[in-house]
């Protein structure tokens, strides 16, 4: 990118509110990242509740929150997964040994297993269109764009207007991953 | 969500075919860009702008190409209707073109119908075996003796010039399947079918418009935006709770078919109380004082009896409404094909928004604008002489002629009168899905000599056909430019982006070959090169034919624009000059010049009413066999609310029956209470009798099974919502 | 967790890692512990030193072809990443099988050592010269391997108590009850080698046996109660964790069949063959139906435990 010299950190803020559990992140992703079906490298959750005709319904859209302190790193027996200075955790395929340690250690269940290959994968951020400037397939496709994408150290950013004027939830911060998913209430 | 295991078969399914092979080859390269220290992609990619062609939007589409093969479509950004989205539909696009069931030659019935016996044979039989059976059956019974149904999209035009070339005036397409009644009702009302400025509207009354999961641009994203941002108060009738309803800041879960004595309610307060817009009403409406007397009976309170919300409410939305005018619009909603009085409750809606003067201005309904566009001239051919076999002239005298009335044309071919109708053409539709009582569809299908389907992929139509010319998957072609009317118009082009991976081709070529068998090529001379490059020809920017190429949309500045229907003497193009809040060109022709109440039909004890809907990531009943949006419903099933299910003992998964006269299915029960208790409701596009849809054949239920046969009084529109069926457990 | 990654064969890794540490770990005990300059418990001593090496080969062989890539597995071995459980895990069982070996090999008798190296085809027959009487090196081998056994019983606590997102393993009692809960499937196994051996019984070796298995049960049911006690008081995730086997689906596999029938009634058992000697300092009196009988049923209820944790702890989670 551009700016090569300056520290990075990407994070996502997402507006849950606005999702409509239409899929698009879902599936854009499965095409850009070639994900198997039946895995999904990003989610939407559903809560409802109330009973007819009181009810409620919300959407909580999920995926890896490369984390500050990756419990998935951590525990890796041969390095394959590992983050970069900028904060994205990956998964380098050739080191996999495919032990499923990274799955069980990860707090938000953001891995799969790709039995077509024999390795553990879930969301990169899309460092391929990243690295080129582009947003993440997910990012760029949501029809409310629910999703941010940026840099949380830029202090002109949009992530920085949007944490510092808005209140927000990361979520299960007490395992201590460090979480770079930020949740607008 | 459930996350299951991978399905091994799938994925060696895929591999076997050569070209999805590389699709998966290259799919699967996007993982050596994450090996450590590899970072960026080698620029062998190529970036086609192109538009979608998954639903009616049009959205504007960057297709990435990566060593001849689609690797992702990514939203183009450039265009104002579809905002920089791709919805979940237009995203597994890439997976149909490579998607081994998919129709891959030319094939020839070679069993009984239906049987799944097909013979491929080459373009050339093809073309001359259906040539021959066309020709046999004008010789017999005349040109129009055949029958052409469509379903919009940007190679239609050449379909539909085919029929009338031939000499058919059978041209039947969607819109009464679909939009017939609510875009008849608003231009009786305004001589125009208006769009809604969602982004600035502050008050939004919505019935069953479930925008927020069926996607149509810019509106679902408009709205999502300032619903939610709060800069907008969402009222919405549905008797489901569907996101829409969910994100709304009322829902009514409104008693069915009964919208009107929502909005004549509303009307009796507004016009009662002087509410309106004055200005407005004196100076562009006629009729308003029949109105005034009209309304008079339709109190809150009567209203609170047949909707089932109390008075108070509509009293509150009707003084809501009025304040918050002209930034405020009562949704026209666009698959009006629920009820037999579907035209009047849409006249009631355009009436109520036109006393509030919500006309032309800012966050209201405003009438279209376009951009000028060239048009390629081709030679005409005679009008077809015969009457058409629908008799929509004497049935629905006020109907768009040149679209026909689906289900009453299906009704006089079953009977023979006026005259009997042998072959049926089909392009882009699928009538055994699309329509109510399949029984009927199936009758129409074997009472026919002869049956052509136009389609990429196996549909039940074309299961039953006996010859299938596949055509080119939209990413495959080259298609007409599109003028897209709106607030917000733009110019849209769908170009190649691969050529076609199997022995395909696209539609005009599919045409201009039978042409040449039925003598009428002449009519047909030329490429779609000419085509789109006579219709760049007046776009206002420079050098049009390689802009759209490069950008794949043209937007013009200056809009949007309100007004300009406010200014001086403009006249409304209906008979009064004027926006008719009463209508003498309805009473002229029989009809209720204002709308008149008729409570719906009551489902007996142990009926219940059975409603359709959308969900955002199917298109109708033409992407369920998708494997990438298959696995978010792997089945559908019948929602019935908890009251009910309880009181039969009926619990989620249990199979149930369920029967209306037209037919019956089996399908597994899903008790929520997202549904009234009077009515049920099943997703469309599964239970499929095309076994080349291996996901969705015979999975789950066909809802076109049980739906009965019903229509619109003015309009011919179908009404899919007034069916009754029983349910029983087995 | 909304799959289950690790299955029946992570469970039978853990189990048969946790039984040779065991068996080892007493078989040294037997062969440190010296009466005259002889090995005070001869039989247990070679009985565990030929035991030893198989379940963690075996587990070891189950855990590669549990991998997603097995021929990878020696990627492990090309890293040592302190942070990670699994990586110190592997380097410990690799050395500890080594030693299991070397063991099994100087606890050899001699004529089946000869045997051994007579069926080598004639091209091996270089490899004759490694025909070494190393029944020297038995002692030192049971020192050297006592912190690798050790370190193994812990080691499979440890990589299920070290994963901090999953509350119904993440405490380090979890290690302690892996290690004891090992120990004494180790001399379970043991045990019931030496009941089903055809020679008549060494009252003196049994005992010793009975009193080391009785002391693991024991310590292991020490470190369950306070398991459940420390995690009822704990977070609500934790609390939550707990319901798999406070009332969820590992219940009565808990209760009934690791509580009941793994721990405490063999626990029974053996104390009640003890009685005599604890209570009269009399030679005890044994029904070797009974000690196998209390010895599998040690087995059993160590490969529930294991079972039940591997399941149990991979579908809990924080909220
Ligand atoms: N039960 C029920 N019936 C309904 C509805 C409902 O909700 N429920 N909705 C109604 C409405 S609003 C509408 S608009 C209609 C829609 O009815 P249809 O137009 O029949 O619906 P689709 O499923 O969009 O398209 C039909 C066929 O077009 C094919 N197709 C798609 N793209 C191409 C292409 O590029 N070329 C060719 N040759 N074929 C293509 C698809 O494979 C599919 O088989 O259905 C109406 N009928
Ligand atoms: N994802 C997706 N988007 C699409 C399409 C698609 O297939 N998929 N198709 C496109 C097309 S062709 C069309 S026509 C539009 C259709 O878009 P919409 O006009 O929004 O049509 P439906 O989704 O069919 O929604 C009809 C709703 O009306 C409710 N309803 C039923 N009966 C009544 C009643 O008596 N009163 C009230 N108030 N509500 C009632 C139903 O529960 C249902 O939720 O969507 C377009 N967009
Ligand atoms: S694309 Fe956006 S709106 Fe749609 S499901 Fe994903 S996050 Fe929600
Ligand atoms: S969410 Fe899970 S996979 Fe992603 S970085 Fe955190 S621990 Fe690792
Ligand atoms: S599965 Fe692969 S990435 Fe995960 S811990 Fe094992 S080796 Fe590391
Ligand atoms: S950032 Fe990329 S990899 Fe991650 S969920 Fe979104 S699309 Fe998938
Ligand atoms: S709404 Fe979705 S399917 Fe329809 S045109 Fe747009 S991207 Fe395609
Ligand atoms: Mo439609």
């Amino acid at each position: 990118m551009a700016d090569k010299g300056k520290k990075k950190r990407y994070a996502l803020v997402l507006d849950s509110k606005k999702c409509m559990n239409c899929k698009a992140c879902v599936v854009a992703c499965k095409a850009e990242n070639g994900v198997p079906v039946g895995k999904f490298r990003n989610w939407i959750d559903e809560e409802k509740r109330g009973s007819y005709p009181r009810l409620l319904m919300t959407f909580d859209p999920g995926q890896c929150m490369q984390c500050e302190n990756p419990s998935c790193v951590r525990v890796c027996p041969t390095g394959a997964s590992w983050q970069r200075p900028d904060g994205i955790v990956l998964i380098n395929y050739s080191e996999c040994i495919g032990c499923r340690y990274c799955m069980i250690a990860c707090p938000y269940d953001a891995r799969y297993f790709r039995e077509d290959l024999g390795v553990v994968d879930k969301c990169t951020f899309c460092v391929q269109r990243v690295d080129r400037g582009q947003l993440p397939a997910c990012v760029e496709t949501c029809p409310s764009k629910v999703r941010v994408f940026g840099d949380l150290d830029d202090p002109n950013g949009e992530l920085q207007d949007l944490l510092s004027t808005r209140r927000y939830l990361v979520k299960k911060p007490e395992t201590g991953n460090g979480p770079q998913l930020y949740y607008l209430l | 969500m459930e996350r299951t295991l991978m399905d091994r078969r799938t994925f060696v399914q895929v591999t076997a075919s050569g070209a999805a092979a590389a699709a998966l080859a290259s799919q699967l390269g996007c993982l050596k860009h994450f090996e450590k220290g590899k970072g960026g992609t080698e620029a062998r990619e190529l970036v086609v702008p192109t538009t979608c062609e998954v639903c009616p939007n049009k959205c504007s589409v960057l297709a990435v190409v990566d060593d001849g093969v689609i690797h992702k479509l990514n939203p183009n950004p450039e265009s104002p209707r579809s905002r920089g989205m791709l919805c979940a539909r237009g995203n597994a696009a890439v997976k149909q073109v490579y998607d081994p069931d998919r129709l891959k030659q030319p094939l020839i019935r070679a069993g009984a119908r239906g049987e799944g016996k097909w013979r491929p044979v080459s373009w050339e039989e093809a073309w001359d075996y259906t040539a021959k059976k066309l020709s046999e059956i004008k010789s017999k019974y005349g040109p129009q003796g055949t029958v052409w149904s469509s379903t919009e999209g940007f190679q239609e035009v050449f379909f539909k010039n085919c029929g009338l070339a031939f000499g058919s005036p059978n041209i039947v397409r969607h819109p009464t399947l679909c939009l017939a009644s609510v875009n008849l009702a608003y231009s009786a009302t305004f001589g125009t079918v208006p769009a809604f400025d969602l982004v600035n509207a502050d008050y939004v009354i919505m019935s069953g418009a479930n925008r927020f999961e069926a996607i149509i641009i810019p509106d679902t994203m408009d709205l999502i935006g300032s619903v939610m941002l709060k800069k907008a108060k969402l009222v919405y009738l549905d008797p489901r709770f569907t996101v829409t309803a969910s994100k709304a800041d009322t829902w009514f879960p409104i008693r069915p078919g009964t919208d009107m004595a929502f909005i004549l309610g509303m009307l009796n307060v507004i016009v009662g109380q002087g509410i309106y817009d004055k200005d407005f009403v004196a100076g562009y409406t006629t009729g308003f004082d029949k109105l005034q007397e009209h309304v008079q009976k339709y109190t809150p309170d009567w209203a609170e009896k047949e909707t089932g919300i109390p008075a108070k409410e509509i009293i509150r939305v009707a003084h809501e409404f009025a304040a918050a005018a002209p930034r405020a619009c009562y949704y026209s909603g666009r698959r009006s094909s629920w009820y037999q009085n579907d035209f009047q409750m849409r006249r009631a809606q355009a009436i109520l928004n036109a006393v509030v003067g919500n006309w032309d201005r800012e966050g209201g309904m405003v009438p279209n604008a376009s951009i000028p566009m060239g048009e390629y001239l081709f030679m005409p051919w005679d009008d077809p002489t015969a009457s058409r076999v629908d008799e929509i002239d004497k049935t629905f005298p006020l109907a768009a002629k040149g679209d026909g009335a689906y289900l009453k044309l299906r009704e006089n071919v079953l009977s023979g009168q006026p005259y009997p109708v042998k072959g049926w053409m089909v392009y882009k539709q699928d009538p055994m899905n699309a329509l109510p009582e399949q029984a009927k569809t199936l009758k129409m299908i074997d009472q026919m000599d002869f049956v052509a389907v136009i389609d990429f992929q196996m549909s039940d139509t074309a299961w039953y056909a006996d010859v299938i010319l596949p055509e080119s998957h939209y990413l495959e072609r080259t298609d007409p430019m599109e003028m897209m009317p709106g607030i917000w118009p733009a110019i849209v082009y769908r170009q190649q982006v691969v050529k076609p991976v199997y022995n395909t081709k696209p539609n005009l070529e599919i045409i201009q070959g039978l042409a040449k068998r039925l003598q009428i090529s002449d009519y047909f001379d030329y490429t779609i090169d000419d085509w789109v490059k006579a219709q760049a020809k007046d776009i206002p920017v420079q050098n049009a034919f390689d802009y759209l190429q490069k950008h794949g949309v043209v937007v013009t500045p200056g809009f949007p624009k309100y007004g300009k229907t406010l200014k001086g003497d403009y006249r409304f193009i209906t008979k009064s000059g004027k926006v008719e809040l009463s209508s003498d060109r309805l009473q002229e022709s029989g009809y209720d010049p204002l709308p008149v109440y008729k409570p719906p039909t009551e489902p007996q004890a142990g009926q219940f009413r059975m409603i359709l809907g959308r969900r955002a990531y199917y298109t109708h009943a033409n992407n369920t066999n998708n494997p990438w949006l298959h696995e978010f419903d792997p089945q559908n099933h019948l929602w019935v609310n908890p009251e009910p299910a309880q009181r039969m003992g009926i619990r989620t998964g249990d199979l149930l029956e369920v029967s209306s006269r037209a037919g019956t299915v089996r399908i597994k029960a899903h008790v929520t209470d997202e549904i009234r208790p009077d009515c049920v409701f099943m997703l469309h596009g599964f239970g499929k009798h095309s076994r080349w849809q291996k996901l969705a054949y015979d999975n789950g239920a066909c809802d076109a099974q049980v739906l009965e046969t019903s229509w619109d009084q003015v309009s011919g529109n179908a009404a899919f919502h007034e069916t009754f069926v029983t349910i029983r457990k087995v | 967790m909304k799959t289950i990654e690790w299955g029946i064969l992570i469970v039978n890794y853990l189990f048969l890692g946790g039984l040779s540490a065991g068996i080892f770990f007493v078989s040294a005990l037997a062969t440190y512990l010296q009466e005259d300059g002889q090995p005070a418990y001869p039989r247990i001593a070679r009985y565990g030193a030929m035991m030893a090496p198989w379940p963690v080969a075996l587990g070891s062989f189950l855990l590669i072809f549990d991998l997603g890539n097995w021929y990878r597995f020696y990627k492990l071995f090309l890293h040592f990443r302190w942070e990670s459980p699994m990586s110190i895990g592997s380097w410990l069982l690799l050395v500890f099988t080594g030693i299991t070996f070397a063991a099994f090999y100087a606890w050899l008798p001699e004529e089946a050592r000869h045997r051994l190296f007579a069926w080598l085809p004639k091209r091996l027959a270089f490899l004759k010269r490694f025909d070494l009487d190393l029944s020297s090196w038995r002692r030192p081998l049971a020192m050297l391997g006592f912190p690798f056994s050790i370190g193994v019983g812990i080691y499979t606590g440890v990589l299920l108590g070290a994963v901090q997102s999953r509350p119904f393993w993440n405490t380090n009692l979890v290690a302690q009850m892996f290690l004891f809960s090992a120990l004494s499937t180790g001399t379970a196994a043991l045990i019931l080698a030496l009941s089903i051996n055809r020679k008549s019984l060494d009252f003196k070796q049994i005992r010793f046996l009975y009193t080391l298995d009785i002391c693991f049960i024991t310590l292991e049911f020490f470190i369950v109660l306070p398991y459940l006690i420390h995690g009822e008081l704990s977070v609500r995730a934790v609390q939550e964790a707990l319901k798999l086997i406070l009332g969820g689906p590992y219940t009565v596999a808990f209760w009934l069949f690791f509580m009941g029938m793994g721990l405490l009634l063999p626990l029974f058992v053996e104390l009640w063959e003890m009685k005599p000697v604890l209570l009269a300092r009399a030679t005890m009196h044994h029904n070797k139906v009974l000690a196998a009988g209390a010895a599998f049923l040690v087995l059993t209820g160590g490969y529930l435990l294991r079972y039940i944790f591997v399941y149990a702890g991979q579908m809990s989670s924080f909220r």
